[in-house]
């Protein structure tokens, strides 16, 4: 500025200077005073203009430069619309495929807690070197436990008693809340009877997260109290879909498995989730959960269940340090007296931030999310050397244009700059057009997870601020990365040549245009590498698939229906009156139209879920307890799910019935615990008299349970008795036909009676393998799209260079070449190319297939099958993508050739 | 003349003009007027620049340091400002020179053809 001020100062006085000494000039050579003046004011031309343009030498220069530089640039542009078009596609193809994984994970990583000031919020985790004696612990997803095969255990879930403790610590936190859910709660009395996922929380859980109600109150520290009404309060999506958003909502009573609540509010539409993914319906106070018989605790005075999350706001002026410390003595204290813990096991308590301590539903999709952003990234590399390849050899297209702008003293940073707003008018094009690609994508996408989970989610995948500038930095990388290369090409112009070129009639490659082939050449090879990592990438998640969809899982999985019933929680049920409703049901569906066969157990297989049970084994040479899964069953459940019996009898309805405790076991149970000994007729069963001691009367084959992946382990078939029971139907036909069947048959016999969970076999297990589908089938696409990029690419180098070379091609034929020689001529060329590229990829392949790690079954990252099927795929389409210029070199006529130049 | 034809004429000429100023002060400094002067004078007054024009062009010079300036009195005493070649404006000059004329002897060749066929 000031520099520029020095340099103005004094100029109108300057100017006038410079005109008074023309005319004194002109006088000098006999003019009139007064012509004189003239003729020197016409000679030097507008004065104030002249100030104008001198000031904005200064002031302008930069700016203006860049709006010359942006309309050259755009009309450039428009001149080529079919290089733009591809250019643009390409790039857009590049960003929204980054932009739209990218949303995704922001929305289950990055997006902040929809609370107040979310960065001041802390979640609370204990750790200790084993695991709590006789204490059930969950957070239900909120945060990622410690794996429960390790020695050590952690958790961020704690008793009440504990709770209420570090709630007293009013010196360290301003505010503390604690949240226990989703429960599935069976709510009636708006409408048909419906499943909602509803969360526990203390009293002051809205005042701690500052989470105001959108209508009526939210709940409040004296909802809490022993003997205070039961109220609830609604999430605001589920309102505006349950009572369509209507204020007579509030006050209204409805019953949440046959317990009355009071709704007195609604939450603000902001507050969708406390951990990532983990949306619910309502909010109900803690104190609610013997009411609603949830199985986490029998009451909340109790500490031998340790079932609630603690978030809190730390008070100012403490240290998490601090905080850690006081909470850490509290803890030990606590766990040491009530015996769950011994000192020596350390337990501690640390204070970690919210943000990264809730980590809900990144426990799940986090890593294949990573793995599909790494292949969005490998795959906008390739649109960018795609772009690259166009833009060079537009470069030597230009060459021409390049030197006379050089030659007219345009500076070299200049026209390169000129060059890279280009790129980047290109790369924001393509941003643009990306964005949009990116939100439907990302909508599908979320989609396609939503339906794959069984809990609601909200997935807020819409484009924020963090996308948006994702997206612009995406973008201006971009167009670095692609135009910067070939402008430095592109200008280093050897002035005289260049300018000859055409008007000389001396055509083809100079020094200059050689090096810069070879430049190309590196980016086809380039895009190859890249497509074969994404391509190997992709095969190997598709052969896991495969694999794991090839596996038996023991039983008969096609033609199922499964829907889930809980009696238990309606209240309603007392004596054998489940067991009545059961038979009931039974019978009743296996005399619907299209049923060949029903049974009911206490879950389903492959599924996710697992029961699993410490037994003691009647006459086993070692006395101690040995783990088992179970899984309790109705009659007919063997014929049902087609597993074939090998010795002794199946479970039938007088087994449900009887007061006998029996069991069938798989053979690998026999095989584990029961070597050389005849199984049928010993007993088995918990350690105390009390416990039930099962008597084994049958032996089936294996099968899969928790899922595909896990060998057969020993299992233990026992009947199903008071306790909530999966329905299986077996139908002739499709399964979904029967669903409005029997969903009569259920209200029919008890119209407050939900049904929730309704699902085939098959749906069950593809969502067990959703990870696997999503990486799969996003790889693929992805995969294929780089393969057609660098197929472009390679088309697009040789079409150009034989274009270029139509003349040596022409003088070649002239001299006896035949059509043979310049097909194998260029074709060699471009299949070196795809060999180097396949050579490379593989390479780098190798070394980073290992992260798809826990993705992969029965497939090596390094399965030869795969990375070979991927090499021959290239050589077959990058063949194909030589064989046309190929061709149309062959196909050059001498004559014309040799004319068109000449 | 509108203004916008005379901005026209300022930009085709830039990059010619500022290598005319940076031949001119070769020579040695000199104030405004002189240089219009000399560049007038020397291309025996073929190249005929608005005068004015030479100053948005001066300050670009200054501006991409290829010239500087100094307070000095000028022929007839008074204080005036001399613009001066700074070294780097002296290499830029040889450069944009040894471009210039291979430019010229490129079109020189290729126009060479047509001005014998029409002489002859």
């Amino acid at each position: 500025m000031k520099r520029r001020d020095k340099m103005l100062d004094g100029l109108g006085q300057e100017i006038r200077d410079h005109i008074e000494a023309e005319a004194q000039d002109n006088i000098s050579r006999g003019m009139s005073p007064r012509d004189a003046r003239r003729a020197a004011l016409v000679k030097f031309g507008n004065p104030t203009l002249v100030m104008e343009d001198t000031q904005g030498v200064w002031r302008r220069l930069w700016l203006d430069e860049l709006a010359q530089d942006l309309r050259y640039g755009l009309r450039i542009l428009r001149k080529s619309p079919g290089f733009t078009l591809v250019a643009v596609l390409t790039l857009a193809l590049g960003i929204g495929a980054n932009t739209a994984i990218f949303s995704l994970l922001n929305a289950v990583m990055l997006q902040s807690i929809p609370v107040r000031d979310p960065q001041q919020l802390a979640v609370l985790r204990w750790s200790a070197h084993s695991h709590p004696y006789k204490i059930g612990t969950s957070s239900y997803g909120d945060c990622k436990p410690t794996d429960w095969q390790q020695p050590s255990s952690g958790n961020c879930s704690f008793s009440y008693p504990m709770f209420q403790k570090v709630r007293n610590q009013t010196q360290l936190f301003s505010g503390v809340a604690a949240v226990a859910g989703p429960a599935g709660l069976d709510l009636a009395g708006n409408g048909t009877a419906s499943i909602v996922s509803g969360e526990l929380v203390s009293g002051g859980f809205f005042q701690t997260l500052g989470v105001p109600a959108a209508v009526g109150r939210p709940l409040e520290p004296a909802d809490e109290r022993p003997g205070a009404e039961a109220v609830a309060v609604l999430n605001y999506a589920y309102w505006q879909g349950a009572f369509g958003g209507s204020s007579t909502a509030i006050g209204k009573s409805i019953k949440l498995n046959g317990v009355p609540f009071k709704i007195v509010g609604v939450a603000d539409p902001h507050f969708t989730r406390l951990a990532p993914g983990k949306t619910q319906d309502l909010w109900l106070p803690l104190s609610q959960v013997a009411a609603l018989r949830l199985p986490w605790s029998s009451s909340p005075e109790k500490d031998d269940s340790w079932w609630l999350t603690i978030v809190g706001r730390l008070a100012p002026g403490t240290s998490s340090a601090q905080a850690q410390n006081a909470l850490s003595l509290l803890f030990r204290n606590e766990v040491i007296q009530s015996s769950a813990l011994k000192a020596s096991d350390d337990p501690q308590v640390a204070v970690l931030s919210a943000q990264q301590g809730l980590t809900g539903m990144r426990n799940d999709v986090g890593q294949p999310l990573l793995v599909l952003m790494g292949a969005v990234g490998i795959l906008l590399l390739i649109a960018c050397s795609n772009v690259a390849g166009l833009m060079l050899s537009r470069a030597a297209a230009r060459q021409r244009e390049m030197a006379v702008r050089l030659a007219l003293g345009a500076g070299r940073w200049r026209v390169i700059r000129q060059l890279l707003i280009e790129s980047m008018m290109l790369a924001f094009a393509g941003a643009a057009v990306g964005v949009l690609l990116a939100m439907w994508g990302a909508n599908a996408l979320a989609a396609f997870v939503a339906a794959n989970r069984y809990s609601p989610l909200s997935l807020d995948a819409g484009p924020d601020l963090t996308v948006l500038a994702f997206t612009v930095g995406t973008a201006v990388l971009t167009g670095v990365l692609f135009g910067f290369a070939p402008a430095l090409r592109g200008t280093r112009v050897n002035l005289t040549p260049a300018l000859k070129e055409n008007a000389s009639g001396i055509s083809g490659a100079g020094p200059a245009q050689k090096h810069k082939f070879s430049f190309g050449n590196w980016l086809v090879v380039a895009q190859v590498a890249l497509s074969v990592i994404v391509l190997a990438g992709a095969g190997l998640v598709v052969r896991s698939l495969v694999n794991l969809a090839s596996v038996d899982p023991g039983f008969d999985a096609r033609n199922v229906l499964q829907f889930g019933v809980d009696p238990t929680l309606t209240g309603f049920y007392k004596g054998n009156e489940m067991e009545i409703l059961y038979r009931e049901l039974h019978t009743r569906l296996s005399s619907l139209p299209g049923v060949t066969s029903v049974t009911y157990s206490s879950g389903t297989l492959l599924d996710g879920g697992l029961w699993t049970s410490d037994v003691l084994i009647q006459g086993r040479a070692d006395p101690s307890k040995v783990e088992t899964q179970m899984l309790a069953v109705g009659p007919d459940f063997f014929t049902t799910m087609r597993i074939p019996l090998l010795a002794g009898r199946v479970l039938n309805q007088a087994d449900v019935e009887s007061v006998r405790d029996v069991a069938v076991v798989n053979k690998a149970f026999v095989r584990k615990f029961l070597q050389n000994r005849e199984p049928l007729g010993l007993h088995f069963g918990g350690e105390q008299s009390k416990d039930p001691q099962y008597e084994i009367v049958g032996i089936v084959a294996d099968t899969k349970y928790e899922d595909l992946r896990k060998d057969e382990r020993a299992t233990a078939f026992v009947p199903l008795k008071k306790h909530e029971a999966h329905f299986a139907v077996r139908t002739a036909s499709d399964p979904h036909l029967v669903i409005p069947d029997m969903r009569r048959v259920v209200s029919g016999l008890d119209n407050e009676l939900p049904v929730f969970d309704i699902r085939t076999q098959t749906e069950r297990i593809e969502r067990l393998l959703f990870n696997e589908r999503l990486v799969a089938r996003m790889a693929s696409l992805f995969g294929l799209l780089a393969l057609a990029l660098a197929c472009i690419g390679l088309y697009g180098l040789l079409a150009y260079e034989v274009a270029q070379r139509t003349r040596e091609i022409g003088i070649r034929t002239a001299l006896g070449a035949q059509r043979r020689d310049v097909l194998r001529l260029v074709g060699t060329k471009g299949l070196m190319l795809v060999v180097i590229g396949v050579i490379f990829g593989m390479i780098v392949a190798i070394g980073v297939t290992r992260s798809l790690g826990s993705l992969l079954y029965g497939v090596q990252p390094t399965d030869p099958a795969t990375l070979f099927a991927v090499g021959i795929l290239f050589l077959v389409v990058g063949w194909l993508a030589c064989w046309i210029p190929a061709r149309r070199a062959a196909l050059v006529d001498p004559m014309v050739a040799l004319r068109c130049e000449g | 003349m509108s203004t916008k034809d005379a901005r026209k004429r300022i930009e085709l000429l830039q990059g010619t003009l500022d290598l005319l100023i940076l031949r001119t002060l070769m020579l040695g400094p000199a104030h405004g007027h002189a240089i219009a002067k000399a560049i007038e004078f020397r291309s025996d007054e073929v190249l005929q620049v608005e005068q004015g024009s030479l100053y948005p062009a001066l300050h670009r010079l200054i501006k991409r340091g290829s010239i500087s300036v100094e307070e000095g009195f000028s022929e007839n005493n008074r204080r005036a400002k001399f613009y001066k070649l700074t070294a780097k404006g002296r290499r830029k000059l040889a450069a944009e020179t040894g471009k210039w004329e291979r430019v010229a002897r490129a079109i020189g060749q290729i126009l060479q053809p047509v001005r014998e066929e029409s002489e002859s």
